[in-house]
Order: C-alpha cells, then structure tokens, then sequence
C-alpha cells in the first residue's frame, strides 16, 4: 500500500526580520541581518549583550491581548505564527473535520521568562501573590493548547522538546500522524523566546553565544574562521501540513511536498557533536532513504550551521560524506547568519526558508561568510542569495543531548 | 508500509522510581498492599505554602529495599549537572533496560535504538536554583551546565549517551500527558520501521516551592489535608480537593515482537493500542462529557482491533481533582456502556500525580495487573461520588481478576489526552 503523501498548504512567521512570512523572507533573501543589541532587559552586566529578538509584534490582529496576559511570549508568538498559517491555508474548520485537524507545536526552552518571574514572586512576594496562569503561561505545550481551544481542533495534540531540534521534530512527527492517517491536517512547528536574563546568562555559561558586542550583525558567521558561537534569536515558525487528496480536494494552493524526515541520537556528549559529524549524517541519511529520491534532486540544504566551531564543522563533514559525488551541485546555506539561532523554532522557520526556496527557486544566503573555513569546499551561497534550479530542499536540526533531525521537501 | 498487517509490539523491560521507592517489584508489591508514598513535606520545601502534602521518592534511610541509590548509576559529580527529573530517567532506564537485557552490539542495532523520554515540566527547580544564583551573585556565576541542566529533552539525552542508543531521540511535554504520548510515539516509530527498540517513558521532579506555588494558584492541588497526608490522594471520592504532586520515573523498554523472539527476550505485555487527542475546550479542565477522553480511549480500542468489552481494567487518570474525575468516569461510561464491567483503579491515590511521569509508572501497574492478573486498589476511596455509580471501581484491596485486555489514560492541561491498551502476554 503507497502511503499517504503530505503537502505543506499554510506558512506562518514571525523573526526578528519582520512579523510575518513575507517581510522575513523578504529580509532573508536580501541578506539582511535582524540581530540588534538587546533593549528589552538591562544585559549591560551579561557577557553577550545582543540577540535577533521580535520587535513591535501587535497581537491584536490575533488575539485580544486581554489573553496575551496569560501567555508568554514564546506562546503568543506560537499563536501568532499558528494563525496566521491557518489563515494563509483558507481551511476552514467544521464540526465533520475538527477531529481529524491536530496540532503539533513545541518549544525548545517554553516559558523560562515566566519562570524565572514566577521564582522572583515567591522569593520576594510569597506564594499567595503567583497568578492562577503561573503554569499554564509557562509549560511547552500551551500553544498546541491554546491553539486547539481557539480553532477548536480537536485531532491529535502534541508538543514536542527536543532542544533544538525540536521544530523539526515537531514538523516530522506531524507529517507521521497524517501518513498514518490519525490526522488529515496538522498545524506544526515551534516557538521560542528565550532571550531572558537567564537565557541568555545560562548559554554564555555554557560558552555557547558569541560575544561580539561591538558589532552584533556580523556575530552570527556561519563557517568563517572568525565565528565565536551562536546568537540567540526569538520567534516562531508554523505550517498547515495536510494529506495530499484533502488539500487537491479543496483546492488548497500547495507549496510543496514534505517527502522525507529522518532522526539520530549522536549518543556521545551533552552539548558537542561527534567531530566526524556522523550522527547528523545518519539522521540526513534516514530522510533521504524516507524520502526515496536520487541525491542530485536535492539541490539546496539549509543547514543547522549555528556559528559555532565544533557543530559547523561536524556538519560540514557530514554533508560532504552523506551527498558524495552529488555535493558539487548543491549549494548550503544557514539563514541563522541573518536571524539567529532559534533553538526549539530554528526548524520550523527554516523548514518555511525550504519551502519559499522551492516556490521562488532561490537558495538563501549566508551572510559574514568573508574567510570561509578550510576545508570545507561546498558552494555555502556566501552573501548574496543564488537564483538556481531548485527541485528538493534538505533542512537539518540538531540539539543539545545528541538529538538530530532532518526534513525533506519537494516540488509538487 | 503495510497498513494490513502491523508490526506487533511488546514491553520487554520496565524501571520505576516513584514516592513507593525505586524498582518494580518493590513498588508493585507495596501498591498491591494498599502503602501510600505521600507523606507531609518539609518546611524547607513548602514555607508559607498552604500546600503540604506530595510525594518523594525516599531516601535510602527511609526505604532500605527501594529507597533512592543514585550512586550506583551516576556518579555524585555527574548529579551536579542534571535536575532531579534527568537523574530518576536514568535510575528508571537502567531498570528497564537491564531487565530487558538489551545491550547492543553493533551499530546498527545501536541505531535502531530510539530513545523518548517524557517531562512536562521538566528543570523547574533547576531554573528556580538558577535564577537565585543571579539573583544573588549576577549572571557570570551561573554553572556552565545550567541549561543542559534543565532542557526536557536531556533525560532523553544522558539514557542515549550512556547505553550508545543512537535511533530517534525524542521528548513530548504535554503536561500529564506526555508519557502516555512517549510511549505511543515509540511504538509508532518501531511500526513505520525507524527503530526496532525504543526506550520510552516520563520522568519528573517538581516537588518545588515553584511548580507547587504555580499549580496551588491554579488551584489544582489538594489542600484539606495537611495532617493526614496519605489521605490527601483520593480520586472518586466525595471529599477530594486536588491532586498531589509525586515525583519520580516510569521507563519502559519495549520492541517489535520479532525482534524480541529472535533474541530471546521474554514480553511482559504486549502493546496493541494507542489513542491520542484534544478537548478544545479549556487550558485547564476538561468538558464534563469526557469527550476528549473518550476519544482517546476509542481509537486506542479500534487500533486494537478489539470491542469495548474484551477490556477488564482500566488504569485510570483520576488525578483526585473534582472536575477531571467527573469527565473521566461521563467518559468511561459512554465507551464502556453504563452496564459496564470494566475495573477501574486509580494508582494515583498511592502514588500522588507525576505529571509527565505519570503515563510511565501507570503504563507499567497496567503492565503488572495483566502479568499477574491482579488490580491494585484505589486508596480512600470512603463515599463514592454520585458520578462513580454505575462504574466499578476497585478499592479496599487489591482484587485478582481475570484480564486479557487493560487501558491506561493520561490527560493534560491545554485538553491534551492519551490511552494505551495493552494485552496480556501468554
């Protein structure tokens, strides 16, 4: 029996380069940068003083922000980015398919914000002055929550952590459910806004940031000799995944085709990759066998490619081992020079950049790229974007505790 | 992927932590004997809270068969780098995985190994920890592990790192769901062919002045019964007024059958069903029809393949909370019929509610009742809610029984709700 085949029919987006799918992608393929020096907490004490943070979002055209007050950022930016792909999909939910319409948005961090202020009351306030929404403002999977008692969606509902790996994940696991045929559409991806005190202090703990504070938009250098670690960046990234026949039945406008996922455990350190890179080739490997394509119809990846030293490297590695003599024609980009790292939304913007990439037949640029690294000799699109012929996308994840995932998506 | 003929899945290793002490057979043993692990916290953990009662896994002074050993399984350097919750993944995994005996030898049985660990809330407390630390000493003081400390997904991570499990690695966090969710994820990832085994579960450890601040202004947890603690815990019951917080893990190993034969591995039970979906209806509660529930626990019975009536015994949710137990038991009945013989029991009276864990330890007693043919009672069950008439609900003493087929339910905050039906293994 051929299995159910999934189609991408609504994108959703909100990123430090703009509020929706269109001024983002806008931005990205401009090769403009959204990371700024951090203004909405004091950070003048932190050894990374800068992020690409969401800026002058109006939930009201979403929501009433009555309920903003019960949600944390990352959620309302889940639900704004959840909305809106609703939207752009134009489906349309009825008593006959809510139950067969899911969701599947998770977070890397979820609320850390309102943790951190909920410790602070109860250290200094006292228990009696935690407001009722406390946990519900906080857990991972209140913007599948939320988003399912606002469209009352009442297929499966999950919500994935797999650090940041987690949109991709989500992306994957959703399209699963609907091959499965326990669901006809999913609603996937994933939120972040970890660009709190704490956030930010504990992954300059963990030397994991750059600390270029003197010229924030050059930070995040994917491959460049120069690059110092990561930039933290807020927003979300949702799509209307949907079975192929349901979507032609309706008529829905089809982006593309999500062929493949595949995932890995690297089973080898907490927060560094194998140098060989072979747990992100593995998971790269499993959605291609997924996916059941030739490697050269794969002609663009956007990579994890954090701008850090070590996972760079890795998976550089592992693209060239996994595309072999097909490297030649593939051009690999991370868009993460531009909007920083996304943690648990990272896979599900760039899972959206995969999609546009093949609907405008234009792989995205990494930008800073000015020494690239040696001996990573792959066409890493450095600066501006390039117009090619592009059939199918690869977009790569990888997360803290070894976690790997890797999507497909197709021309339709 | 054939839809006809499924991969069949079995359960052939399972650990516990719990507030009843760590490994199974102790556990089961004081469960079936009627023992309660909740017990008045310490001052130092509740203050001015007005909640007092929860559940903790005991000290090796408290419980010299089950009490915790962590030593054994990470070193006390280690320990210092993960939340609670990571360290009762790995005490649960070892369990499991050792009772299982599945070690794998060449890479590509270390690659069909999937990892899904389940939290809903995860590092609570380490990021409460943290954000004193800043507080008092400014951002630069913080640990360099403070996020691997505390990131759901790491107790996934550290089971994976120390047995070289190199397949799917993955954690769902839907609240008191998620390890229903985690261990029906696994299963589908072993039936599309992407792992033979899967190490699945939930851990959890939020039995903290935060998360129990946060959940008793939800106005979620018990309160009225500070100076009776194992009272507190009592689903069904007149007199309830919240859940208990526990704490602990519940890990299962489980396997597709023929890899499971073929190795010579001996099934506990097999998994034949899983359900998942939402209520969209409320953040918080769940409609008093039980509607989402009772679509979860239809489509995990026509999974199987088998009617509402092969199913003897249902491992509750009943969290002890007024309105959850209600939609439970309107759900119960419209799936079951009201001239239902299903035997309900809710461990939760026990054990107090482990959240993400919560799915894993009870997946577990579902396990054990169909091994041993047994149903564990539900605790302080006095006076019947007038919504409990017409469900049997086993309480007193444990009760023998014959049972082929039992279901498991764990719901969530945000409406989220899961069930999984296994089957006895002879």
């Amino acid at each position: 029996m051929s299995r159910r085949r999934v189609v991408v029919t609504g994108l959703g987006m909100i990123s430090s380069l703009g509020n929706t799918v269109a001024e983002t992608w806008q931005g990205i393929v401009n090769g403009k940068s959204g990371i700024a020096t951090i203004s909405h907490f004091d950070a003048s004490a932190f050894t990374t003083q800068f992020s690409a943070s969401v800026r002058n979002l109006v939930v009201d055209d979403y929501f009433p922000s009555k309920e903003a007050r019960k949600m944390d950022p990352f959620i309302q930016y889940g639900m704004v980015a959840g909305i809106q792909a609703i939207r752009d999909s134009g489906l349309e939910i009825t008593d006959a398919n809510a139950g067969r319409v899911g969701v599947s948005i998770g977070s890397g961090i979820g609320g850390i914000g309102t943790i951190e202020e909920g410790s602070a009351t109860l250290e200094h306030k006292g228990p009696r002055r935690i407001s009722p929404f406390f946990v519900p403002s906080a857990i991972i999977n209140m913007i599948s929550g939320n988003l399912s008692i606002m469209y009352g969606l009442r297929g499966p509902n999950i919500a994935i952590t797999t650090a940041c790996t987690t949109g991709t994940h989500s992306i994957g696991f959703a399209a699963r459910m609907i091959q499965h045929g326990d669901a006809d559409v999913m609603v996937a991806g994933g939120a972040e806004m970890a660009t709190t005190p704490l956030g930010l202090g504990g992954f300059a703990a963990a030397r994991a940031l750059s600390t270029r504070n003197d010229n924030p938009q050059a930070a995040s250098r994917p491959w460049d000799k120069d690059r110092d670690g990561f930039v933290l960046g807020d927003g979300a990234g949702v799509l209307v995944l949907e079975e192929y026949e349901h979507a032609k039945k309706r008529g829905a406008k089809i982006y593309a085709e999500l062929i493949g996922f595949g995932m890995s455990g690297d089973a080898y350190h907490m927060t560094s990759p194998p140098e060989d890179g072979s747990g992100a080739a593995a998971s790269m490997r499993n959605a291609i066998l997924d996916a059941a394509i030739p490697l050269e119809l794969i002609n663009y990846i956007n990579a994890h490619g954090t701008s850090t030293q070590a996972g760079d490297k890795a998976e550089c590695r592992a693209v060239k081992s996994v595309m072999g003599s097909a490297v030649g024609q593939v051009a690999v980009s991370s868009t993460k020079s531009m909007i920083g790292h996304l943690l648990g939304a990272a896979g599900a913007v760039e899972a959206i950049f995969s999609v546009l990439a093949i609907r405008d037949q234009v792989a995205p640029p990494t930008i800073n790229l000015d020494n690239p690294e040696d001996g990573c000799d792959i066409n890493l699109v450095p600066h501006t974007a390039q117009e090619r012929k592009i059939e199918a996308v690869l977009s790569n994840s990888f997360g803290f505790g070894g976690t790997n995932g890797s999507l497909i998506f197709r021309k339709v | 992927m054939s839809t006809t003929n499924p991969t069949r899945i079995v359960i052939t290793g399972m650990g516990i932590a719990s507030p009843l002490g760590c490994g199974v057979q102790h556990v089961w043993q004081q469960l079936l004997a009627g023992k309660s692990g909740l017990r008045r916290l310490d001052d130092e953990i509740v203050g001015e809270l007005q909640v007092k009662v929860g559940g903790i896994v005991p000290s090796l002074a408290e419980d010299p068969v089950g009490g915790l050993n962590p030593d054994e399984i990470v070193s006390p350097k280690d320990q210092r780098k993960m939340d609670r919750f990571i360290l009762f993944a790995l005490i649960a995994a070892d369990e499991a995985i050792k009772q299982a005996q599945w070690v794998p030898e060449t890479e590509e049985q270390r690659e069909r190994t999937a990892t899904i660990i389940a939290s809903g809330v995860g590092g609570f407390p380490a990021i409460a920890e943290a954000v004193r630390t800043m507080d008092a000493r400014g951002a630069r003081k913080l640990s360099p592990f403070t996020i691997p400390s505390f990131l759901v997904n790491l107790a996934a991570g550290h089971v994976s790192i120390n047995y070289g499990f190199k397949g799917p690695l993955g954690a769902p966090v839907t609240a008191c769901a998620a390890g229903v969710q985690a261990i029906g994820d696994a299963a589908r990832l072993i039936r599309s062919g992407e792992a033979d085994v899967a190490i699945c579960g939930g851990a959890e450890a939020t039995v903290h002045a935060v998360s129990l601040g946060g959940f008793a202004a939800a106005r979620a947890l018990s309160t009225d019964f500070s100076d009776t603690p194992t009272k507190a815990s009592r689903p069904f019951d007149r007199d309830r007024d919240g859940f208990v917080m526990g704490e602990g893990a519940g890990i299962l190993v489980i396997e597709s059958l023929e890899h499971a034969l073929a190795r010579g591995a001996k099934p506990i039970a097999e998994i034949v069903g899983y359900g998942t979906s939402a209520d969209a209806y409320h953040l918080t509660s769940g409609p008093e029809d039980g509607d989402g529930a009772k679509r979860a626990m239809e489509q995990a019975i026509k999974q199987a393949g088998i009617t509402p009536g092969q199913i003897q015994h249902l491992n509750a949710h009943a969290t002890s909370t007024p309105v959850g137990d209600k939609g439970e038991l309107a759900a119960v009945k419209r799936v079951f019929g009201s001239n239902n013989s299903i035997a309900v029991t809710s461990t939760k009276s026990a054990t107090g509610h482990l959240l993400g864990a919560a799915g894993g330890i009870e997946t577990i007693f579902t396990a054990l009742a169909l091994r041993d043919q047994i149903i564990p009672p539900t605790l302080n069950l006095e006076n019947p809610d007038e919504d409990a008439a017409g469900v049997d609900i086993v309480h007193g003493e444990a009760r023998p029984a014959t049972i082929d087929y039992a279901i498991s339910n764990g719901f969530g905050f945000g409406g989220v709700n899961a069930s999984i039906l296994l089957k006895r293994w002879v």
